[in-house]
């Protein structure tokens, strides 16, 4: 069976997420290049999926998805597109055997002997009933899941579940674990574990009746929820750079209008893809705080060398050749040298910025310099009086820190280079006429003769 | 390392739960063993049990191949964090749970300390964008919805209250939160739409729905969020610049007209600077 790949699954929620319900089926479709069949098949499945992961209502599960992913961080922590990792395919006579095995598993020890006794008891009549085999390789799955371990000692061999960390705790220790895991799922990058750890906790606080599990107590505001989407892709990444292995993928620029392509299986029918088949060696992975957004760094054989991939773009990504040691230390020392000063990830020349920062008036607190201070990155605050103080950074190029000096609105002033200057006043001159009061256009009367 | 695991499987999760039985991968243990080690982990577990914590899964699971995350993930544009985990937290935590009252005694913002305060407290609220606590909490005296940053409270005791009052408070700090909403209608200029990832990406912190016109090729953001979120939703708003534009908020409207004239008065631009309609308020309002 050719290896399942969630690349449909990612990039049909995160087009959920990002434009929750501007498009019909047909035009959703059309973006990501599959059939408006294909679109209805994707959307009843992640709804069974949601539906049992948040264990919904018959009522819930008519909304419309867009409906149930918009963004409800006013009412819980907990991430709905968390069950994007929930989705991989399993029989059901699997799911209840290995179920079967770790609860048989929970604080007690057994043989796969005894265990395959167990589960042929305990399975549903319209299952089929496990063999020996079968129950040693699933066994061996688990152990190397590690969700359960094999306990030292001679034959046979005698199992039990891996969740020590958690039993040995008192009701106290866990839940002050669970509101750990909790706000470091929630703030720390990766955090997909995290979230999964933390739904387990769940559950096991339920179970001792501890209430704390029960409601969310914690809020987070101002999350970039799709991010959690891009983690998929996070491991594999890792691993070919720690391995010193080249990456290959179909890479989709965010500014395509579409963002997927089925694989037809039938050569007569495909398409050309507009996706470009990218090869490159792997370095450093950024996240972006400001979009909530990923990105893949590393070493292409192109004409700038370097590369530069948005992770959202990124579909069939799989390994390929390795680089020696010297090469991976040569391309990796290069890039740190690049990205030195990027704001975000522009590797462009590096120019000094200088803007005054003005004080707000009559403020009971100085909050533009407490966000100065927040979000300044590596920029020094040279000069200060009581009315204003000067910020000077060196970035790659001006265009990713613009967004962020503009954002301050009249309270920051660019005064070099001379060009974000001009850039600036432009802007604003352009904004302001955005919001001039209407003028009543004059239309002359068409009278058709002109 | 698979993030995509048979043992994740949504079925799988159902029956599990249905047996009661606990399933934690090595993946799951390696990520808390390496948030363990973050220098804010001693604020929120004690000393013992962390110790007890670390001992147990880092004997218990082979060293990761690929779990140097620290080396490889470097993150960008990220606020300083000055604690993540504030000392307060897991007291009020605790109130919440036991549905406790409170007596607090916190600094305005202009630091004077206020006399002490009863009242119920609601919800823990992080901000990424200001990495900051804050406990929003019901004030019995004014009965109305508080926001206070943790760093401002100088003590807070517990006071019981009964169940239904606690529930009561709640209640109405939900009616009021949702009294509290408001939209806006965000326009992407069509000249943009190339950027329209970019721009939804921004956006996604929000509560949000997204209007498209095949038509005339033009999307449509209506944004749902809380007064107070006011000025953060106008940050965002300068920060995006050209690529939208505010079509229904009139005071929305005001303030990007403001700055936009404003700002091209400190650059030497005279005839910008309106004759002055004075407004109060404006400057002292929290710019995000």
């Amino acid at each position: 069976m050719a290896k399942e790949s969630f690349d449909k699954e990612i990039q049909f929620l995160r087009m959920l997420v990002l434009t929750s319900g501007a498009y019909n089926r047909q035009q959703f479709a059309d973006r990501l290049g599959i059939s408006v069949h294909t679109f209805d098949k994707t959307i009843r499945r992640l709804k069974d999926i949601a539906g049992t992961v948040q264990q919904q209502t018959a009522d819930e599960q008519n909304k419309a998805m867009a409906d149930m992913l918009r963004t409800s961080y006013y009412e819980s922590a907990d991430p709905l597109l968390l069950f994007l990792f929930r989705s991989k395919s399993l029989k059901e006579s699997e799911s209840y055997r290995l179920s079967l095995l770790i609860a048989s598993l929970q604080e007690q020890s057994l043989t796969s002997m005894e265990l395959l006794e167990l589960c042929s008891e305990g399975m549903p009549g319209e299952l089929a009933l496990p063999d020996e085999k079968t129950i040693r390789s699933d066994l061996k799955y688990l152990e190397q899941a590690g969700v359960i371990r094999r306990l030292p000692g001679g034959r046979p061999q005698k199992y039990t579940a891996h969740n020590d960390f958690v039993t040995m705790l008192s009701d106290e220790e866990l839940s002050d674990l669970y509101a750990f895991v909790d706000v470091m799922a929630n703030t720390q990058v990766p955090s997909v574990q995290g979230y999964l750890l933390r739904d387990s906790l769940k559950k096991a606080m339920k179970r001792r009746q501890l209430p704390d599990g029960a409601s969310d107590l914690f809020l987070y505001k101002y999350h970039y929820h799709s991010r959690i989407l891009d983690e998929a892709h996070l491991y594999t990444i890792m691993q070919a750079i720690e391995a010193r292995r080249k990456l290959s993928f179909h890479y989709f620029t965010p500014k395509s209008n579409q963002s997927y392509q089925s694989k037809n299986t039938n050569p007569m029918f495909t398409k050309e893809s507009e996706g470009r088949l990218a090869e490159m060696l792997p370095l450093k992975i950024a996240y972006d705080h400001q979009y909530g957004r990923w990105y893949l760094l590393g070493y292409s054989a192109g004409r700038s060398g370097v590369a530069i991939f948005r992770m959202e773009g990124i579909t069939q990504l799989e390994e390929s050749g390795f680089v020696t040691e010297d090469e991976y230390m040569t391309k990796l020392a290069s890039l740190e040298r690049n990205t030195r000063y990027s704001w975000l990830v522009d590797m462009g020349r590096p120019v000094e910025v200088k803007v005054r920062f003005f004080n707000p008036d009559g403020a009971k607190r100085n909050f533009i310099k407490d966000r100065v201070l927040l979000q300044g990155q590596w920029g020094v605050i040279t000069e200060e009086d009581d009315v204003s103080f000067l910020f000077e950074i060196t970035v790659n190029g001006t265009q990713e820190i613009k967004p962020w000096l503009r954002s301050f609105g009249s309270s920051c002033e660019v005064l070099e280079p001379a060009a974000l200057r001009r850039e600036f006043i432009k802007e604003w001159k352009e904004l302001a006429a955005y919001y001039e009061p209407v003028r009543k256009n004059i239309q002359l009367p068409d009278d058709g003769t002109a | 390392m698979n993030l995509f695991e048979k043992i994740f499987n949504y079925r799988m999760m159902a029956q599990l739960d249905e047996h009661g039985a606990l399933a934690v991968t090595a993946q799951e243990r390696r990520w808390l063993l390496m948030m363990l080690e973050h220098p804010d982990a001693v604020a929120a577990i004690e000393a013992d049990t962390l110790h007890k914590l670390q001992q147990s899964l880092s004997g218990s699971d082979e060293q990761p191949h690929t779990g140097n995350f620290r080396t490889i993930i470097i993150e960008k544009a990220a606020s300083t964090t000055s604690s993540l985990y504030h000392p307060m937290l897991r007291t009020l935590r605790q109130m919440i749970v036991k549905k406790s009252g409170m007596q607090l005694h916190y600094f305005r913002k202009d630091g004077h300390l206020l006399p002490r305060q009863a009242g119920v407290p609601y919800k823990l609220e992080y901000s990424m964008v200001k990495r900051e606590w804050y406990l929003l909490w019901y004030n019995r005296r004014t009965r109305s919805l508080m926001s206070t940053r943790l760093r401002s409270i100088s003590s807070v005791e517990e006071m019981p209250v009964s169940e239904e009052f606690f529930n009561q408070a709640a209640d109405a700090l939900a009616r009021q939160r949702d009294k509290r909403m408001q939209h806006a209608m965000i326009e992407i200029i069509p000249a943009y739409n190339r950027e329209l990832s970019r721009i939804l990406y921004a956006f996604s912190c929000f509560d949000k729905q997204v209007h498209y016109d095949e038509l005339s090729d033009t999307y449509t953001i209506k944004l749902t969020f809380l007064g107070d979120e006011t000025e953060y939703v106008l940050s965002k708003l300068r920060f995006l610049g050209l690529r939208v534009r505010v079509a229904d908020h009139p005071y929305m409207k005001y303030r990007l007209r403001e700055a936009a004239h404003k700002s091209l008065a400190r650059y030497g631009d005279a005839s910008a600077l309106e004759p002055s309609q004075h407004n109060n308020g404006v400057m002292s309002a929290e710019a995000e």
